[in-house]
């Protein structure tokens, strides 16, 4: 086991080297001059121009660029923007509010994913049944902006000025501790749920036929026991799958859902650096979330082990 | 959404609490103001609003944008500031700016003014941040600013060149609370520049680590800052107590910074925060009745224009074919339709707010009127094969109304019209620079100070076509001599006199053709009140109080 996780980890490094060039050579090829996008809709002094140009090595070519940032990358430092802040301070700044958002947005969607999919799996064909189907179909096929316009107008705005209930902020605020996290949270949530619920129905009705759950069920063991020990423990396996693909994408894909409620992490920070030509964050962030994906990818890999003890690595 | 009896027991309750425990922190504004009996306002209260994240450090030199000069105006008290109403310049923390001949200015500063770490404003803090300012080696966004006063070239040689000074020539003190600016040729309007953010003084403690100052900025304002700045967040400010000028009424003020309008936008309707001067689109139908006569709606500096590389393109060389392309324009529908009311259709070449702007002082050629602009456009010969391209940066929002235009155009001239998009502001500037488009193309200009030369010399004078905004390569030798006579002129009235001549060439060459002014439009809630936006777009938050 243990010379398994080395092998994964000496294997991700590759993985991030190949990942930074190929960012960065993305947003290299960006039109636009980042020094313009300092001065906004006029047009910078030439002068002021020539200088910052200058300072960040940006009249090089390409792969003079990138040697540069990758030497800077091997003394651990990832470089400043263009404003001069550094980027290991920007991320650290960041990438709190999204690590929360994402883990409570998982646990959303773990638990009301789940729990709707296992009743959903027992009752199967019946009312509860069609109407997980029906929920599951309508949040699938609205945008996530709409779903988080719209709560946020509902919950946040309309409930606090017509009934005077201040309980979901409208916008990110520090003071409100984790309440301000539940409606983006469930908004960023929303479509991973509706498949885990999907994907947990048909995961389970595919176990509850197999046959060690008719020897349990014959054994005489009581029906919540059958569904959590011996049924839901194997249905898990996909589940934990998607779950730990998802925790990557809920981190990317915070762009949308922290643009709607202001919340100043890592989507946020993306999008006005991809939009500013912010290099050296775009591609710290990104081979962040890289991180992200081997480590998770590597999380569920020893969790089938946990689940399944057929599964052993060595 | 319906309630049983209980719940809104419940609310009504909840309503109450609020209500109690409203006076301590941030967004109490409305709360606040169920209590207060009406009539004046009073001291004390805290309010937050609007902000985006501000591109730079907060160091006034360096800051070219909007949302940062607004932090800035609350933190900093410049030798002048402007009326709001009418944008003229008054004195702040100087005590006098004279001049004899328009060239050397006297500039005396008032007593007692402080930076919030205690040490003294005098001659001094101004000089050393103008000579910071314009010296290129700190590579500041408004170095430009500097470049009318004696000696800046030594600080500004250029690309590739070390600069051979540290001081301005023209900057010398006389004693703590004097000094003297040296011009390199007169400027009447030298006295209106001084309320810009790059002519706001710094403390000594700036020099010794500009990056930290950036995120913990010592002024000498109304406010000074409450704790760092917390990027994509917020910025809190708190009133200075030591401020000699017209102290701030509100105890504090926390910028709250915002991606998305929208969002700002369900804030202040929530009263989360309790002014913005930046609404978005979706709000401009419903903004008037939501929030009546707290809806500001007011014309700000910012112009629009269609632009034509005179220079690089013959084709567009007669002032009579430009002037039949903008009758053909119906701007009044562009500005209602595809703005919805969001801009203003355009009748000088200078903005309304600023003073000097006479209302309809483009006459005829900002006047709809398709069968004359046909007429004309026959006239002056047309442009060869009816053929017209009009370029637009495809990153701001300019592709409707730049084919409503084009079809405009199509349909009164009969032209041929087609349109490049390029993907960024910077590249229309690129490629009009190196001459390698020579279409008509979507232009715009915000001011940097109010001021009617504003407007002329940056955009259209030759020695823009260098260093400025004169992407036409527009040369007319009246209009040169007509901005030097202003630029020596012994007074303001004198000057602005001489300027609207100026405007006139303009206005009968036509060298770009204003569409459109920009509109501010911002609204504020029941809580406050005093809520005043200059010219600039910035709120005077001194001036804000409780209602």
């Amino acid at each position: 086991m243990g010379r398994y996780v080395v092998r994964r980890v000496i294997q991700a490094i590759p993985v991030i080297l190949g990942a930074t060039f190929l960012i960065y050579a993305l947003v290299f090829l960006l039109p636009g001059d980042p020094i313009q996008a300092l001065a906004g809709e006029k047009r910078a002094d030439p002068t002021v121009v020539a200088m910052l140009h200058d300072r960040y090595h940006l009249d090089d070519p390409f792969f003079v660029q990138y040697w540069h940032y990758l030497i800077g990358l091997f003394q651990g430092d990832f470089g400043e923007d263009y404003r001069g802040h550094a980027v290991v301070d920007v991320m650290t700044r960041a990438f709190p509010y999204t690590i929360n958002l994402a883990l409570m947005a998982l646990g959303v969607e773990m638990v009301i994913g789940v729990v709707a999919g296992v009743v959903a799996a027992l009752r199967r064909g019946r009312f509860i049944d069609n109407l997980v189907l029906i929920s599951t179909l309508m949040v699938i096929s609205i945008p996530t902006f709409v779903i988080g316009f719209v709560l946020q107008l509902l919950l946040g705005v309309k409930l606090n000025t017509d009934y005077g209930i201040d309980f979901f902020p409208v916008s990110f605020n520090e003071d409100a501790g984790f309440r301000a996290y539940l409606l983006p949270a469930y908004v960023l949530a929303s479509t991973s749920l509706a498949y885990i619920a999907r994907l947990t129905r048909t995961s389970l009705i595919e176990v509850m036929r197999a046959d060690y759950v008719r020897t349990a069920v014959a054994k005489g063991l009581s029906p919540l026991r059958v569904v959590v020990r011996h049924g839901l423990r194997n249905a898990l396996i996909p589940i934990v799958t998607f779950l730990g693909m998802d925790l990557g994408s809920l981190m990317g894909g915070a762009v949308i859902t922290e643009g709607i409620f202001n919340i100043p992490g890592i989507g946020h920070q993306l999008f006005q650096s991809v939009y500013l030509r912010e290099r050296t964050i775009v591609v710290g962030v990104v081979s962040a979330l890289v991180l992200v994906y081997l480590f998770t990818n590597l999380v569920v890999d020893l969790l089938y082990a946990v689940l399944d003890p057929r599964i052993r690595y060595e | 959404m319906r309630l049983t009896k209980t719940m809104r027991l419940t609310a009504t309750a909840a309503c109450a609490a609020l209500a109690i425990s409203a006076c301590s922190t941030g967004g109490d504004g409305k709360k606040a103001s169920d209590q207060a009996s009406g009539g004046s306002g009073k001291t004390g209260g805290s309010i937050s609003i609007e902000s985006g994240e501000p591109q730079n450090g907060l160091v006034p030199q360096n800051t070219a944008e909007s949302e940062g000069s607004q932090v800035e105006y609350a933190l900093f008290a410049g030798l002048v500031d402007y009326d709001p109403k009418t944008s003229a310049p008054r004195l702040s923390v100087a005590e006098s700016i004279e001049t004899p001949d328009s060239k050397v200015w006297t500039i005396k500063l008032k007593d007692g003014y402080t930076f919030h770490n205690g040490e003294k404003v005098t001659a001094q803090s101004f000089v050393d941040a103008w000579n910071w300012g314009a010296d290129q080696t700190n590579a500041a966004q408004a170095l430009p600013f500097f470049d009318k006063i004696e000696g800046s070239e030594e600080l500004a040689p250029g690309k590739d060149k070390t600069p051979t000074a540290k001081q301005l020539k023209g900057l010398k003190v006389v004693d703590d609370k004097t000094f003297t600016v040296t011009l390199k040729d007169p400027f009447s309007q030298f006295k209106t520049m001084l309320g810009y953010n790059a002519f706001y003084p710094l403390p000594k403690a700036f020099f010794n680590d500009p990056k930290a100052f950036g995120d913990n900025p010592i002024g000498n304002g109304p406010f000074q800052m409450d704790g760092p700045w917390q990027h994509n967040s917020q910025i809190k400010v708190k009133r200075y107590d030591k401020f000699p000028g017209k102290k701030a009424k509100l105890d504090s003020v926390t910028f709250k910074i915002y991606d998305k309008l929208e969002t700002s936008y369900n804030d202040l309707r929530a009263d989360n925060i309790q002014i913005t001067n930046k609404l978005p689109i979706s709000a401009m139908s419903t903004v008037s009745q939501e929030f009546g006569d707290r809806y500001i709606y007011k014309p700000e500096s910012g112009v629009g224009y269609i632009g034509f590389p005179i220079a690089t393109n013959p084709a567009f060389a007669k002032p009579e074919l430009r002037k039949a392309i903008s009758m053909a324009i119906d701007r009044e529908a562009i500005t209602k339709t595809i703005f919805s009311g969001t801009r203003k259709p355009a009748d000088d070449f200078i903005s309304p707010i600023i003073p000097g702007y006479r209302q309809g002082a483009l006459g005829e050629a900002a006047k709809y009127n398709p069968a004359k602009a046909k007429e004309l456009y026959a006239q002056s010969g047309g442009l060869p094969g009816n053929k017209l391209e009009i370029g637009y940066n495809a990153d701001g929002g300019h592709k409707e109304w730049i084919e409503a235009v084009g079809n405009q155009l199509k349909n009164n001239l009969g032209l041929d019209v087609t349109f490049k998009p390029f993907e960024k502001f910077g590249k229309i500037l690129d490629a009009l620079g190196k001459k390698e488009y020579s279409g008509a193309f979507r232009m715009a200009w915000q001011m940097d100070y109010p001021s009617i030369e504003d407007y002329l010399r940056p955009i259209f004078s030759k020695i823009a076509i260098e260093n400025g905004s004169n992407y036409g390569g527009y040369v007319n030798e009246d209009f040169e001599s007509l901005l030097a006579k202003a630029d020596s002129a012994k007074t303001e009235e004198e000057g602005l006199k001489l300027y609207q001549q100026a405007d006139d060439v303009l206005i009968k060459d036509l060298p770009y053709i204003p569409v459109y002014t920009y509109m501010t439009s911002g609204a504020y809630t029941k809580g406050v009140k005093n809520v005043v936006i200059d010219s600039q777009n910035r709120i005077d938050l001194a001036g804000v109080e409780l209602a």
